[in-house]
């Protein structure tokens, strides 16, 4: 088990390098100057002697190998750089921010996980009935609907007809608490929708499949109480898919809840990377994509760890 | 012309703002009545005080800061930290400040004050949105601690708009790059970059009884619809830049007040190092070739009217109305043109605008149309804002699609965007050489007689409707949305709409 550990923690150590350097590189080639358009933004022409001089003064001017090695030497410190457009700490603005992102995403997590397991295994063992019928239809609406309709449609509903939860923003919660969990709401159920129609269809699916096993068939022949099965036998076997799912998701989520913080101001990670790459703001922008990326990493090794546990196959397999 | 003569034009603009009867009385502080919650279309990339950093951070700035002169709500100059200034025969400028002007931390605003700031604008290495015509002030003098005397190399009619402009603040001496120490109503009290701004009322600002409100928190927020949302869910008092689909429903709403002027406009640029723009005739051809008031429809909803002159607008003393339709719509007239420039079966070509705001991929997309009419077969190219800004300062376009309001509503407040003589811009057109608008450019901010100034600026609007430096395309309207329980807040006229921070020292909340 510890060289299955070891040998993914050094592969998780490469994945990260890799991103923060196609990142690093992908963001010199785009077009867009940083200097420029920090003079630029409010339709004034640029004076060329000032892009150079900020140019300079953010060691734009060096070569292309000396700020990537400047870069990778930084981070080895610690240290993600500082922001082109005011100069705070990057690791400052991912420190503040990605709780908030994490929160968004744990929220959506527990109400997915909450409703969607037990809809899911509801729907296996009354296949073919109403309730799977409704639970998968909803699911298909909710997985094909983009999340910024889902979340326009809920500010238009909740927010600007029935008045009943503010239309976005951020409070923290140490300054106060219900205006907080009132403003976290649709955001989390937004998060929630396509996650949860993943966790009902795969646990139903999932549970079906079990459910056809031969030692299940066994075990029901031996005479055992139907929900006794479903517990103590079906569940274990049916939710490693559901747990690899959600947890790859959980990842996904971490870029993928860009649309939802930037529908509901919520100033999260991922709504902040499209402002800095907005503002090719190369620090931030690395400094950002690196910690989702490490995340996502550190979330599969989780998500292979937690199925090594349920499932000894998997650390033969691997 | 002298100081008493200004001094005259002091009193009168006083008068019309309202500050006479304050002029030497006690501070005194009015019942704040709270917080206004003001809905900022996005957080500014830098507060950087004299630099231009954009609509938002132009209000943001008019919270904090306040220059030597202003405008009041009418759009009439008025003396902000001066309350005297005029020009001697000489052409040298001379600004009294208020003896009650302070500083956010309790220094006084004194003239060394004013030299630090002209001086930090021009030095070589500055980013100043001002710092050409700064350069242009060879001697800085200091008769007392209230009085700044600036000598330009050349005669500077323009100064008041000059030192007027929302990017030209005063700062205290020896300020950092971000100057967020000022002399205006509000301070700031903190901040969360991309998120918000809290400002507070300052104990120290120079008009008695202002500001009204105790405090401010400029909230961004980058979508339109959810600015839209905050404001009719109740999350935000006020808020800039109404998204024009959304302002049918602002004004049907009972509870809500829309307050919209034409100042901003949309226009084309053109790239005289790659032909056929760099004849005049094919760029006449353009300029006949749109039909202004479907770029109006399909860009902002019927909110506008068509522009087929230069952006001058008819409220402007300096408006020409011979020349308000000199780039009327007419295809036929647009086809002879191009025939006569050697294109009679038109040319393929590219126009650059931005995927990134509807408004300016709409235009775009109108423009395309009404080319194709005439045989100009325009590809599109839509890149984000930020690649649109760099292949703009570097020339790297055919002809463009480009919105932006003038710096004031003088005439000269359009020179950064048809002056062919400054360096290469995003905001204009490219390597064009006209040195008759420069010349004339010049000869207006040299000029100080107003009817002189005129006849000036007639001329060059002439040749521009000729050498054809920009297409004006339409004028679009540019709103500001706030609850009933909001009052004092006043969008300014014409091009000074983006000045309407300015007002929020009056706003209150009830």
């Amino acid at each position: 088990m510890l060289a299955y550990v070891a040998r993914r923690v050094g592969v998780a150590l490469l994945m990260v390098w890799l991103v923060a350097t196609i990142v690093f590189l992908l963001l010199h080639i785009v077009p867009g100057d940083p200097a420029e358009l920090l003079l630029s933004t409010g339709s004034t022409a640029p004076d060329p002697a000032a892009v150079a001089s900020l140019r300079e003064k953010l060691g734009l001017n060096a070569p292309l190998h000396v700020q990537y090695w400047d870069y990778l030497t930084g981070l080895l410190r610690g240290d993600l750089g500082a922001s082109l457009q005011d100069g705070t700490p990057v690791a400052e603005q991912v420190a503040l921010r990605l709780p908030r992102t994490l929160e968004l995403i744990v929220t959506a997590a527990i109400l997915a996980t909450g409703i969607g397991i037990p809809v899911g295994v509801r729907a296996a063992t009354h296949a073919g009935g109403l309730t799977d019928r409704i639970a998968t239809g909803l699911a298909a609406i909710a997985l094909s609907t983009p999340v910024f309709v889902i979340g326009t449609l809920a500010i238009l509903l909740f927010a600007q007809t029935l008045k009943i939860a503010p239309a976005g923003g951020y409070v923290a919660f140490a300054e106060d608490p219900l205006r907080h969990l009132g403003l976290l709401v649709l955001p989390a159920l937004t998060v929630a929708a396509p996650l949860t129609a993943v966790v009902v269809r795969m646990t139903r699916s999932a549970v079906l499949e079990v459910l056809e096993r031969d030692f299940v068939r066994a075990v029901r022949a031996r005479g055992v109480a139907p929900r006794r099965i479903l517990a103590r036998h079906v569940l274990r076997s049916a939710l490693v898919p559901v747990v690899t799912v959600t947890g790859l998701e959980l990842g996904t989520l971490l870029g993928g809840t860009v649309l939802v913080e930037f529908v509901y101001n919520w100033p999260g990670l991922s709504g902040f990377l499209v402002r800095a790459v907005d503002a090719r703001d190369y620090p931030e922008v690395v400094g950002i994509v690196l910690t989702i990326s490490a995340l996502f990493v550190l979330l599969n090794l989780v998500v292979d760890l937690v199925n090594a546990v349920l499932d000894p196959k998997v650390r033969l397999s691997a | 012309m002298s100081l008493a003569l200004t001094r005259r034009r002091f009193m009168a603009t006083a008068a019309a703002a309202g500050t006479i009867p304050f002029i030497g009385a006690p501070t005194a502080r009015a019942q704040a009545t709270g917080i206004l919650t003001f809905g900022l279309s996005s957080y500014p990339p830098s507060f950087a005080a004299l630099q231009s950093t954009g609509t938002a951070a132009g209000t943001v700035k008019l919270m904090i800061h306040r220059g030597l002169l202003g405008y009041d709500k009418a759009g009439q100059l008025r003396g902000e930290l001066a309350e005297e200034w005029g020009v001697d025969d000489a052409g040298v400028w001379t600004f009294k400040l208020r003896d009650n002007a302070v500083w956010h931390d309790g220094r006084p605003v004194t003239a060394a004050d004013i030299k630090w700031t002209i001086e930090s604008g021009a030095a070589p290495d500055s980013a100043a949105a001002y710092k050409t015509p700064l350069q242009l002030i060879e001697k800085i003098e200091m008769p007392d601690d209230k009085t700044v005397k600036l000598t330009f190399s050349e005669p500077f009619a323009t100064a008041e708009t000059l030192f007027a402009h929302y990017n030209m603040p005063m700062l205290p001496e020896g300020s950092d790059d971000e100057g967020l120490v000022g002399a205006g109503p509000f301070k700031l009290a903190g901040r969360e970059r991309g998120v918000s701004i809290d400002l507070v009322a300052s104990e120290n600002y120079y008009r008695p009884g202002l500001p009204r409100l105790a405090g401010i928190k400029a909230v961004a927020y980058a979508d339109e619809n959810l600015r839209v949302a905050a404001l009719e869910a109740g999350d935000v008092d006020l808020i800039e830049y109404v998204p024009w689909p959304a302002m049918g429903a602002i004004d049907d709403n009972p509870s809500l007040t829309l307050d919209v002027v034409e100042g901003p406009f949309m226009y084309l640029t053109f790239n005289g190092a790659r032909k056929p723009f760099d004849n005049k005739l094919v760029r006449q051809a353009i300029a006949h070739a749109i039909k202004r008031e479907d770029v109006v429809d399909a860009a902002f909803f019927g909110r506008g009217a068509g522009l087929a002159h230069l952006p001058i607008s008819d409220a402007s003393p300096f408006y020409n109305p011979q020349y308000a339709d000199a780039w009327a719509y007419d295809p036929e007239k647009a086809k002879a043109l191009l025939a006569e420039a050697g294109h009679p079966d038109g040319f393929d070509c590219t126009l650059l605008s931005t995927a990134q705001y509807g408004m300016h991929t709409s235009t775009a997309e109108i423009a395309q149309a009404y080319l194709s009419m005439i045989g100009i077969n325009v590809t599109l190219d839509l890149p984000d804002w930020a690649t649109r800004v760099q292949k703009g300062n570097a020339g790297d376009f055919d002809f463009a699609v480009m919105g932006t309001s003038a710096d004031s509503n003088d005439p000269d407040g359009i020179a950064r965007l048809i002056d062919t003589s400054l360096p290469t811009s995003f905001v204009r057109s490219a390597n064009l050489d006209l040195p008759d608008i420069p010349k004339l450019l010049a000869e207006g901010r040299a000029t100080f007689d107003s009817e002189a100034r005129k006849e000036v600026y007639e001329k060059l609007e002439g040749i521009a409707m000729d050498e054809v430096p920009l297409v004006g395309l339409c004028w679009r309207a540019q709103g500001y949305a706030f609850h009933d329980g909001v009052s004092g807040f006043k969008n300014l006229p014409g091009q000074l709409t983006f000045y309407s921070g300015l007002t929020l020292e009056e706003t209150a909340l009830s």
